[in-house]
């Protein structure tokens, strides 16, 4: 019976390494203030071409809020997005109309989950450029962050 | 039969899986197939005849997607970096959105990751050729969904494979990864292994 169980502790534990969620609960030493924005960066991209931003929100507030928007004049279009596993190998991405911005935790925009999406970029954006994203939140005032370009 | 011989028995089958792995049969061969292709400076390019003889790193991509295939291109970028000899080593990333990525739309692609040089190459072709070199590979495109710009122009964007080949000196492919997923030594580890 303990090679059974000692099967099913390796198998559960292997499932539950994969499941890997875009949002983290904090601990007690988790501090701050307010919504935070940390860690932006956008990938490089020609003029009229794509690209995509990334950072970490953490919400030290009590209560829960959303991102609910986003806008630059870096692109035609910044939306929030999502890209995600259809089935086994195979990729795609959805728009996401808002994100859950839970108390006392951090959401992570990262490669290959969630990101903004910049559709046709107004200008070259050169590994080292930067450009102004402004996010608005539900329930806190809105951000205008400086993202740097890099690789 | 016991339990602990259902346990021995499963051991024995992962084993055996593992050192199949582990000697690298090729999992498919391309030497016989021939694809007309284009490269980022509109050179003509046939694959695999004009890359036999050197290893090949070979990912998936098309230039609207902002997240996966940019992932997919820094991580062969990245291969090329952490590898001891490059040299001998080619590094293609393949289109399969041949109608917008152009040889100029690639060549200004590969400017934007520093990797408009050698040894890397963006290829591109007619649909029909990309078609059949995808299938060939296994890669499956799909339109997701579209959206219309100010221009009034309409775009659309791709669900796709998230894939990278290790294809030997012979054309042989040996590994297949996910091409994003994927941790960047592993794939160096087993290239060193075909140079």
């Amino acid at each position: 019976m303990k090679y059974l169980t000692t099967f099913l502790f390796i198998t559960l534990l292997a499932i539950g390494c994969a499941g890997e969620s875009d949002t983290e609960q904090q601990s007690a030493e988790f501090s701050g203030e307010g919504v935070e924005v940390e860690g932006a960066w956008a990938r490089p991209a020609s003029e009229g071409r794509m690209s995509a931003a990334y950072f970490l929100i953490s919400n030290f507030n009590d209560s829960d809020d959303q991102l609910i928007g986003v806008e630059s004049d870096v692109a035609q279009l910044v939306e929030i997005h999502e890209s995600y596993e259809r089935e086994e190998g195979m990729m795609g991405m959805r728009e996401v109309p808002e994100v859950d911005l839970p108390s006392q935790s951090t959401v992570r925009f990262q490669q290959g989950g969630l990101h903004i999406m910049l559709i046709q970029v107004t200008r070259t954006l050169a590994d080292g450029d930067t450009f102004e994203l402004t996010l608005h939140f539900d329930n806190s005032e809105s951000q205008t962050i400086e993202v740097p370009v890099r690789l | 039969m016991k339990i602990k011989n259902l346990f021995y028995i499963a051991i024995l089958i992962s084993t055996l899986f593992m050192l199949q792995a582990c000697s690298s049969p090729a999992l498919d061969d391309y030497s016989d197939v021939q694809f007309e292709l284009t490269d980022q400076n509109g050179e003509l390019v046939t694959f695999p005849d004009d890359f036999e003889g050197s290893p090949v790193v070979m990912g998936f991509i098309y230039t609207h997607c902002p997240d996966i295939c940019s992932f997919i291109t820094s991580n062969v970028k990245k291969v090329y970096e952490e590898i001891d000899n490059p040299s001998d080593t080619k590094f293609l990333l393949v289109t399969f959105d041949p109608e917008r990525d152009t040889p100029e739309v690639l060549k200004n692609y590969a400017q934007a990751f520093d990797m408009d040089r050698e040894p890397f190459h963006f290829l591109t072709g007619d649909s029909e050729t990309i078609d059949r070199f995808m299938e060939r590979v296994s890669v499956r495109v799909q339109e997701s969904y579209s959206r219309e710009v100010e221009s009034g122009d309409r775009m659309y964007f791709l669900n796709h494979t998230d894939k990278i080949l290790l294809i030997n000196k012979n054309s042989e492919l040996i590994f297949d990864y996910g091409g994003s997923m994927t941790p960047v030594n592993i794939i160096t580890e087993d290239l060193q292994k075909l140079l």
